[in-house]
């Protein structure tokens, strides 16, 4: 019983860095069919903050400096990212655009940092363990796990019940619709592009004593990502909640159970939603949009 | 069942001539081709010249020319998918690298004749299409693009972590191939042979299957859908039908890939790898299947050899290359040659606008 | 009305599409015989194009029937209505603009000839397929540009292709979506001589603004109003009715209504 305790507390805290990255990624697929493929290097920028500025034994000042840089750094990339794509309206183009910038961007990092594997540590004040029903458990990613409950929180009364949500949530539903009543969606759209990059960023600091950072680590969290979106639905915030709590435990029950095949698992899991609900399971828009 | 045909429809209740301008134009090189006899003519040209390249090259520029044409292959597989039907593809990596794993396993374990393994991986990766390909041909444009990453990464990461196929340390100790019982072919220019003449055979069927009326039916599919169901075609099968020919072309690729490197790992198949494939078609310009090809050599050109010279970056160049593409060459190289060309790319740049607004 | 002795090629009972509470097409009975040419006629937001779209399979009806040559078909999808000889044409032309002009046509008559899928030939040496599709464009008057892309073509060669492509289904009913739509007087005019050029037993419907090109080529015509049929009959009868002039007077002149391009889409 203990030990499937802990794998579910391994998946939340999994599940609520997933939200954090994954939100992003479908709310910008959403409102403006951009598919971000630098999503992931955008993710692995904030890891490798963190590697700079966490040092082991560090502070929780250390730590929250390292959280607010990535989110500036994410925010910058995701409004040039915005720019970017903004310059074309062709999706196919868009797409390259960002892919280009993913390859650069790993390809920088790895060019500051090498292709070692990093390991960052958790800040001082919490990063021993607690004992949870017999077990010992990480402090850290309980309050990982809080941070993605904050998250989830805070992201549903922005989107759900105010006035910026309400654009946000009608552009997603009916780009046409909103332009056609004359609100200028722009602004919002890079705003949007730069929060979700800033939170992937912030994602990457927060994970950062789980998961680490090396090269191809952008990669593996983008497929992440990308299936916590298909199966929760493009454009939803519940459904990449949904999506992201959902891969996560699949995640770490794959990995505890049966380390070898976690990956045939995540694919078995998009593939079953798929085939029952191809939209996804909260789809913001109905049907199965082209 | 009725869902999905449901699906297919785009039967929401919305207004259905929004369906006609969803579809992207994609971007589409020149669909003329040379008359045949001339086209032959040039075809036979090129082959021979490239034929003779290992009797005046070293080995090393010759192995890299025979991984150029194995990649060539699987570049014709994503033009395939891209250009002649419309469904960008980030995916196919994953079809070539079960073609890797398959060729090798099979010279391993079964036989080093190189045809056999060939045809393995042709067989393995239309299978692995064909199990996976369901789910993405229901999605068209850039949600395709997103699937077929989906799925591209999920077969890379089973290769990486799956141990019966090496995990992350790949598969080693491929003997070296021989043809028809003879001896191990291990002089690099042998191999290059066999893997030009398997690209050849490969892009001769390619260019039979885009003149062809299902090359056609696949052209109707890129442009307009809507009107296809109108006109009493099922387009989601005949899709289905190109996505499994494009793995099968891609599980080529692959053996031939591993052929000539004699070992496979999950870097064979990563994002990188498809997204390159991409790049080249993009390059070449999507739905030409000779402008593909040499972006195909271009881009293994700026990862493998050039980069040795600028630090080991290829990948930025390569980065940088793909932004510059979108912006300087919207047709590729493809897009290059003629008058033609360029005035149906002014005619399509106004045809997106009038799409987009 | 009178009621056809012959089972009539297109049937619709009761026909009702709706979009949440507002019914778009409320209940429409229609019969329309072999050879006929119908035409449908109401002020905007009448339902036309809904009805159309219903009908040609392109939207499900929220309620009753769809009969081809008595057959039931309103559960079939686009597709399989086209295979059975119902065929439409789009407010703006759908063409393939990348595409040849004579592969427009090719899509059409290689579907027919079963030969779609068939990857083991050049087309061009499917011979009695290419034939076909360029004896439907020498009768569209677009052989000149067989190998010109459709992007290149004019609005009203758009127009003509989409008549040659939509004959080389073979079809028993053409549904044609306001065809003269933007077109300039000439090609108005060399557009209704196409269509009177059609072949007698090919049954046609109409959506149509330009009251001038109903009246000369319809035998029939069936005017809607909110959703409903509001009168059916041969178009001098429709001229004279009351209940039509009224409806059309009601809100406004009958040529502001008639005049309008743009139905509910």
């Amino acid at each position: 019983m203990a030990t499937h305790l802990v794998s579910v507390l391994n998946g939340l805290a999994m599940g609520s860095l997933l939200f954090a990255i994954a939100l992003g990624l479908s709310l910008v697929f959403g409102m403006m069919d951009v598919l971000n493929l630098a999503h992931g290097a955008v993710y692995l920028v904030g890891a490798y903050v963190a590697v700079a500025l966490v040092s082991d034994g560090a502070g929780v000042a250390a730590f929250v400096l390292a959280v607010l840089a990535a989110a500036a750094a994410g925010a910058v990339l995701g409004a040039l990212l915005a720019a970017l794509t903004r310059a074309t309206t062709h999706h196919l183009d868009q797409a390259l655009l960002t892919l280009g910038v993913a390859l650069v961007v790993a390809e920088a990092l790895s060019l500051a940092f090498g292709n070692d594997v990093h390991s960052i540590a958790a800040p001082e004040p919490v990063g021993g363990g607690v004992t949870v029903l017999g077990e010992t458990y990480p402090v850290y990613r309980l309050l990982v796990i809080g941070f993605g409950v904050v998250l989830a929180v805070a992201v549903y009364v922005l989107v759900e019940r105010s006035p910026l949500g309400s654009v946000i949530r009608a552009t997603v539903a009916d780009r046409a619709m909103v332009a056609a009543l004359g609100i200028n969606t722009g602004r919002v759209l890079v705003g949007v592009f730069a929060a979700g990059a800033a939170l992937a960023a912030v994602g990457g600091v927060l994970a950062g004593p789980i998961l680490g950072a090396q090269p191809g680590l952008d990669e593996k969290v983008l497929l992440l990502a990308l299936v916590v979106v298909v199966i929760g639905g493009l454009g939803s915030v519940r459904g990449a909640l949904l999506g992201a709590v959902l891969i996560g435990q699949v995640q770490a029950l794959g990995t505890a159970l049966l380390p070898e095949y976690a990956s045939f698992l995540v694919f078995g899991a998009m593939a079953l939603v798929l085939l029952l609900r191809p939209a996804g399971l909260l789809p913001a828009r109905t049907g199965v949009h082209a | 069942m009725k869902a999905e045909a449901e699906a297919m429809r785009g039967d929401t209740g919305a207004p259905q001539d929004t369906t006609t301008s969803v579809l992207e134009p994609l971007r589409s090189g020149p669909g003329a081709y040379l008359p045949g006899r001339r086209r032959a003519v040039v075809a036979v040209a090129v082959v021979a010249l490239l034929a003779a390249a290992p009797l005046v090259l070293s080995p090393y520029p010759v192995s890299a020319m025979t991984r150029m044409l194995a990649f060539a292959v699987l570049v014709i597989g994503v033009d395939l998918l891209t250009g002649v039907t419309g469904l960008p593809s980030l995916g196919q990596a994953a079809y070539f690298g079960v073609g890797a794993y398959t060729a090798v396993l099979v010279g391993v374990h079964i036989t080093p004749d190189a045809m056999v393994q060939a045809l393995a991986g042709l067989v393995m990766g239309l299978v692995a299409a064909a199990v996976t390909g369901w789910v993405a041909v229901r999605a068209r444009g850039i949600v395709f693009l997103m699937l077929t990453l989906a799925i591209g990464e999920s077969v890379h990461q089973v290769a990486d972590t799956w141990s019966a196929v090496g995990g992350s340390n790949g598969l080693a100790g491929m003997p070296p191939i021989s043809l028809f019982g003879g001896p191990s072919l291990l002089a690099a220019g042998f191999v290059y042979w066999w893997v030009l003449a398997v690209a050849a055979l490969v892009f001769a069927a390619v260019a039979l299957v885009v003149s062809s009326p299902y090359g056609r039916t696949l052209r109707g599919i890129r442009d307009n859908e809507a009107r296809m169901r109108a006109l009493g075609y099922r387009p989601a099968l005949a899709r289905y039908g190109v996505f499994c020919l494009a793995g099968a072309v891609a599980g080529v690729g692959g053996a031939l890939w591993a052929q000539q490197a004699r070992f496979v790992s999950p870097g064979d198949m990563g994002f990188e790898v498809a997204a390159l494939a991409l790049l080249s078609v993009v390059i070449g310009g999507a739905g030409s299947l000779w402008g593909p090809c040499l972006g195909a050599a271009l881009v293994l050109f700026v990862r493998d050899s050039l980069s040795a010279s600028i630090g080991g970056h290829g990948p930025l160049v390569l980065g940088a290359v793909f932004i510059a593409v979108v912006f300087l060459m919207p047709r590729g190289l493809a897009g290059l040659t003629g008058t033609r060309a360029r005035l149906r790319n002014l005619t399509s740049a106004r045809r997106r606008k009038e799409n987009a607004s | 009305m009178t009621e056809p002795l012959v089972t009539p090629l297109l049937e619709l009972r009761g026909l009702t599409r709706s979009y949440g509470s507002l019914t778009a097409v409320d209940d429409v009975d229609l019969a329309i015989a072999r050879g006929e040419r119908h035409a449908l006629i109401g002020p905007n937001g009448a339902g036309k194009s809904t009805l159309f779209a219903t009908v040609a399979g392109t939207l499900r009806a929220s309620g009753g029937h769809v009969l081809l040559s008595g057959q039931d078909v309103t559960s079939l999808p686009e597709a399989d209505r086209a295979r059975r000889g119902m065929v439409r044409t789009y407010q703006h032309s759908s063409l393939f603009l990348d595409c040849s002009v004579l592969d427009n046509v090719a899509l059409a008559v290689q579907r027919v000839h079963r030969v779609a899928h068939r990857f083991d030939r050049a087309a061009r040496r499917f011979r009695h397929t290419e034939a076909e599709a360029r004896r439907h464009l020498d009768s569209a008057g677009l052989s000149g540009r067989a190998r010109d892309k459709v992007a290149a073509l004019s609005h009203g060669e758009r127009r003509q292709l989409e008549v040659a492509m939509v004959l080389a289904t073979e079809p028993a009913l053409v549904m044609f979506d306001e065809p003269t739509a933007g077109m300039s007087a000439a090609e108005t005019e060399r557009f209704v001589a196409l269509m009177e050029r059609l072949p007698e037993q090919l049954t046609v419907l109409i959506v149509e603004h330009d009251l001038d090109v109903v009246f000369r080529l319809a035998d029939r015509v069936t005017v809607l109003h909110l959703g409903k049929v509001l009168a059916s009959g041969p178009p001098e009868a429709i001229r004279a009715d009351e209940a039509v002039q009224r409806a059309y007077l009601g809100s406004a002149r009958a040529e502001d209504l008639f005049a309008d391009s743009g139905g509910p889409r």
